[in-house]
């Protein structure tokens, strides 16, 4: 698709941002994410073709403005709802029981 | 299937490889001059807008793969020749690049017709 | 889309399902982290490096076929992917990109950085390298040919930089220390002594 993640060439992104000695995961939370993709990916629940586009449909607004583990993230509870393993309601329902048990969340 | 620490360990020793083994002929050979089709797809493509109705040269046959495009609307593997190609940069960007620079990427057969 | 706040706890709501449905185990989630955060890393990456600078037959193997040369050296491929390795010389700069997402050599460099999963890198890598080389601090002559790959399909790509002049009397370890990431990702060349 001709998505924003189609990037060669594209102008008007800035400077390249760098940080010295960056660490792998800058929070637990993005190691956790990553691993639970490729848990998703080796149960063969879907491809990592299908995984790929998936992040690619994420709109546009959001895929550049959410990082890049929160795409792992919002790309494998696509494929997992659409693959019929965690649909989104049962997902939603477990957030908002996560949500008030640890005080309203965010 | 339920995913051990075992499941995990013997997964990454030198498995999922998407070459495939299969006898399956070329289109082009090392040296010709290809263009890259101009095709406008919704679905997932690893063919960028920036090399699509460009002329290139084979310069690598990988060998058969899997095909991105097809997995991922569950069309299955195609395989097919997997080739790198040499794009000159003034090619791709105009004549700003450097007549010397260019740019190599991994173009499947179905991406590529014979040049003029 | 979400604060850290949010993620966090989207994450961990996540994670309990899959717990719960007995897809995967806790100490799976465990190994693979590790695997990512200790195991893998350019560590592994700048062996190769260091061996091809010292080894000219084991250089030869790893240009024809890298894949073969590096599970030789015992770096298995992580997503089963094949290697390429592309030699840096004082005529031909070359620098690696994923235009389309982030695909990276992992079984050499581990999880690739931030910049380089980001727009600006992906963008103006593909049709300006020599400005994102001169941002980097990498200066190349206008004679010197840039050669960028976009690595788009399951192959992937590892830059062998050139061996720094004044190192011929250095051990394995010192010519390790040379070898940076950015180096065998081609934005920058291995350190001087």
């Amino acid at each position: 698709m001709n998505g924003i993640h189609d990037m060669g060439g594209v102008h008007g992104y800035g400077p390249i941002d760098r940080e010295e000695d960056e660490p792998v995961f800058h929070h637990a939370w993005e190691g956790k994410a990553l691993a639970l993709a490729r848990v998703g990916l080796a149960g063969g629940h879907f491809d990592l073709d299908e995984f790929r586009h998936a992040m690619e449909r994420i709109a546009p607004v959001q895929y550049l403005s959410i990082s890049y583990y929160e795409r792992w993230l919002e790309g494998t509870l696509m494929m997992l709802d659409a693959k019929g393993v965690v649909s989104a309601e049962e997902f939603q329902t477990r957030l908002d029981e996560l949500s008030k048990s640890s005080g309203g969340g965010a | 299937m339920k995913i051990t620490r075992d499941v995990v360990l013997g997964l990454y020793k030198n498995t999922g490889t998407a070459r495939v083994d299969a006898d399956v002929a070329a289109s082009f050979k090392v040296g010709d001059i290809i263009q890259a089709r101009i095709i406008n797809p919704t679905g997932h493509t690893r063919l960028p807008r920036y090399v699509r109705g460009k002329q290139g040269r084979i310069a690598t046959d990988h060998g058969v793969f899997k095909f991105a495009d097809s997995l991922a609307r569950g069309g299955g593997n195609q395989p097919q020749h997997l080739y790198s190609v040499r794009f000159d940069a003034r090619e791709l960007w105009g004549g700003d690049a450097k007549p010397q620079d260019c740019l190599y990427i991994d173009l499947w057969d179905d991406y590529l017709e014979r040049a003029e | 889309m979400t604060s850290d706040n949010n993620v966090e706890l989207r994450v961990r709501a996540l994670e309990s399902l899959l717990l719960e449905k007995g897809l995967v185990e806790a100490p799976a989630i465990d190994e693979i982290i590790d695997l990512f955060e200790n195991r893998l890393g350019p560590q592994n990456g700048g062996k190769v490096v260091v061996r091809a600078w010292t080894d000219p037959a084991f250089k030869a193997r790893l240009l024809a076929n890298a894949t073969e040369a590096i599970v030789e050296m015992g770096y298995d491929a992580v997503q089963g992917e094949d290697m390429v390795v592309v030699e840096n010389t004082p005529e031909i700069h070359n620098v690696v990109v994923c235009t389309l997402c982030s695909c990276f050599p992992w079984a050499t460099l581990g999880l690739p950085p931030v910049w380089y999963k980001s727009a600006p890198y992906r963008a103006r890598a593909a049709s300006d390298p020599r400005g994102v080389l001169v941002e980097f601090g990498t200066e190349i002559s206008d004679e010197a040919q840039v050669r960028v790959w976009d690595s788009n399909a399951e192959l992937r790509y590892m830059v062998l930089p050139e061996r720094p002049a004044g190192t011929g009397a250095m051990n394995e370890d010192e010519l390790l220390a040379l070898v940076t990431r950015d180096s065998m990702i081609g934005v920058t060349r291995a350190q001087n002594p």
